[in-house]
């Protein structure tokens, strides 16, 4: 499973990206995804500095593509609207992020690929911001043909 | 409306996918029709065929990495960032269908797009060829062009030591001594990516040791980067483990499997076979060496640069990495110039055959042809192949075997004219790309038919 119960947070108080990506990779470490947080974050900031990965909507997925990312993960956090220099301006309160191996297998790109076609629909990101518990994200994302 | 789109972005993950539902639900909205080729990490999905891009009014290309742009000339196309196609796909589509025409009337321009997209579009075990020649050229090119410097100050200059003719001397012989290494060792990485270059290289310095050469490193660079594409499929690590694979395993398992085959299995046939080749190619003379200066004549100017005319090519700088100044090297220069030289001179000779932008386009052909960029023949070749291809290749064919005939070498891979001083026996090398010249021009001439005024 590319996201499970435990790699996702619903309730965070944090203010600003880095915290975020911080918090994310934590997860991640523990459920065994990552070998080296600080490599990890270090990749998902430098891309952050690319342009940012807040797309719009109050939608952010920052994403780092390392060796430091052992199996392919995502990640998912409700926060209370951080700055994350996005397109449009507004603050973000939904976090995806997404680590990806240095050589990742195609069936897990292809999962990322969906979920961000699908993060451009308004439908899908009303049902998103009305999730309540980890586990009915877990069955929105299931139930959204993404192939997860 | 009609609209094609490209996108793609550094990492490949997310906004490549983004960008492309952001520009199909515009357009969709718009009751356009609408394609978006996605060129993230999973690969090119839903590529445009030239079928959808004659069809299409205007495209867009939201990339922050270069794509294969050739394909899209004569198009309507606007160019932006990918954040702009999430931020304002609607304002995108406008711009695209008032944006101006791709595409150059610039010959060079052209011929380096038509280059590029050849890159672009090789596959398989050509791809990987081409990969590890183009990056050897640089090493040739250098090594070549020093020890010819060197050679100016007098031919054993060099073996005074602590001259300024010893150390180019010894510059060169530097490069050179890379040649091989670099050539295995990135047809290895263009198999199995980073992971195939160490093996690759130290595979290429094994074939050096064997005396196997130039078509040792050849073998070795294919066999290194199969090796590395055996390993990575056939090894599974425990996940805690797999950090070790790309800094331990493969580095180590690839280099000593390479090289173990090439010391017990390989390593000596191809020397034996790289020695018959170079005894042969150095033993060769009076009618085989006009003979093969003829074939290789009709390979340069057969495809103007495509997989013929490179087979040719690696053929040439092939017998250069043998050693001394080559006369196959001299020949395949001399006949990839004379293309583009015959058409430009045709142009003048002949104004009534050729449209107004070809005579235009065959000022740059000098250049191009007095540079050794076989290519610029294509635009002429493209607008009339059943006149102009024969003509070239029979030009070419005659330049290539007097280059033969009268002993021409070269030590130098490429540079056209500016690497004459490296030609052995130049007046008469000169002789042979002037009557190949004339003679592709005088058969163009009779050939071709006045232009329709």
């Amino acid at each position: 499973m590319i996201i499970n119960e435990a790699l996702i947070d619903l309730n965070t108080a944090l203010d600003t990206k880095e915290a975020v990506i911080r918090h994310l990779a934590g997860l991640a470490k523990k459920e065994g995804r990552i070998s080296d947080l600080e490599k990890y974050v270090e990749a998902a900031l430098h891309r952050e500095t690319e342009y940012s990965t807040a797309m719009g909507f109050g939608i952010a997925i920052p994403h780092g593509k390392t060796s430091a990312v052992t199996e392919p993960f995502l990640c998912f956090a409700k926060v209370d609207s951080v700055d994350w220099n996005a397109l449009d301006g507004n603050p973000v309160d939904l976090v995806f992020m997404i680590g990806v191996p240095e050589e990742a297998g195609t069936a897990h790109l292809k999962i990322l690929a969906s979920i961000s076609r699908k993060l451009m629909k308004q439908d899908f990101r009303d049902s998103l911001r009305n999730v309540t518990s980890n586990s009915e994200l877990i069955q929105l994302l299931q139930n959204s043909d993404l192939g997860i | 409306m009609n609209i094609l789109a490209v996108t793609a972005c550094p990492t490949g993950i997310a906004h490549t996918y983004m960008a492309a539902e952001a520009i199909e639900d515009a357009a969709k909205a718009k009751g356009y029709q609408v394609k978006v080729e996605t060129r993230g990490s999973v690969g090119v999905e839903n590529e445009l065929t030239a079928e959808d891009i004659k069809a299409a009014d205007a495209i867009i290309l939201a990339c922050d990495t270069a794509v294969p742009m050739e394909r899209f000339a004569g198009k309507k196309l606007i160019s932006v960032s990918v954040s702009e196609a999430l931020k304002s796909p609607e304002q995108l589509l406008e711009k695209a269908l008032n944006a101006t025409v791709y595409g150059s009337s610039n010959l060079s321009d052209a011929v380096s797009a038509i280059k590029e997209q050849r890159s672009a579009e090789r596959k398989g075990v050509y791809k990987h060829l081409m990969n590890g020649v183009s990056f050897m050229i640089p090493f040739v090119v250098a090594g070549g062009i020093l020890i010819a410097i060197s050679f100016l100050f007098g031919y054993k200059a060099f073996e005074n030591e602590g001259t300024l003719a010893s150390y180019l001397k010894s510059i060169g012989d530097s490069a050179f001594a890379l040649m091989v290494p670099i050539l295995a060792g990135y047809i290895s990485y263009s198999i199995a990516d980073r992971a195939g270059l160490a093996p690759g290289m130290v595979g290429g310095a094994i074939a050096i040791l064997l005396n196997a050469g130039f078509l040792g490193g050849l073998v070795a660079g294919f066999l290194a980067g199969y090796i590395v594409l055996f390993i990575k499929k056939a090894i599974k690590l425990p996940k805690t483990l797999q950090g070790i694979m790309p800094v331990l395993i493969i580095p180590v398992l690839g280099t000593l499997a390479t090289g173990l085959i090439l010391f017990y299995v390989i390593g000596k046939p191809v020397a034996f076979i790289n020695q018959s080749m170079i005894d042969f190619l150095t033993g060769m003379s009076g009618t085989n060496a006009v003979i093969l200066g003829l074939i290789i004549g009709l390979m340069m100017a057969f495809d103007m640069g495509g997989p013929v005319n490179k087979a040719a090519y690696a053929f040439g700088t092939g017998t250069l990495v043998a050693g001394a100044a080559s006369p196959v090297m001299a020949a395949v220069m001399a006949a990839g110039m004379v293309p583009p030289l015959g058409l430009a001179l045709a142009t003048v000779l002949f104004k009534k055959k050729f449209t107004g932008a070809e005579r235009e386009a065959g000022k740059a052909a000098w250049v191009l042809g007095a540079s050794f960029i076989t290519e610029g023949a294509i635009p002429f070749a493209a607008a009339d192949p059943l006149r102009v291809i024969p003509s070239i290749m029979v030009g070419s064919a005659i330049t290539g075997a007097l280059s033969m005939a009268f002993k021409a070498t070269l030590s130098v891979p490429h540079g056209g004219i500016f690497v004459f001083f490296a030609v052995g026996n130049w007046p008469l090398y000169i002789l042979a790309i002037l009557v190949g010249t004339v003679v592709t021009a005088l058969l163009l001439g009779f050939l071709k038919k006045n232009m329709e005024q």
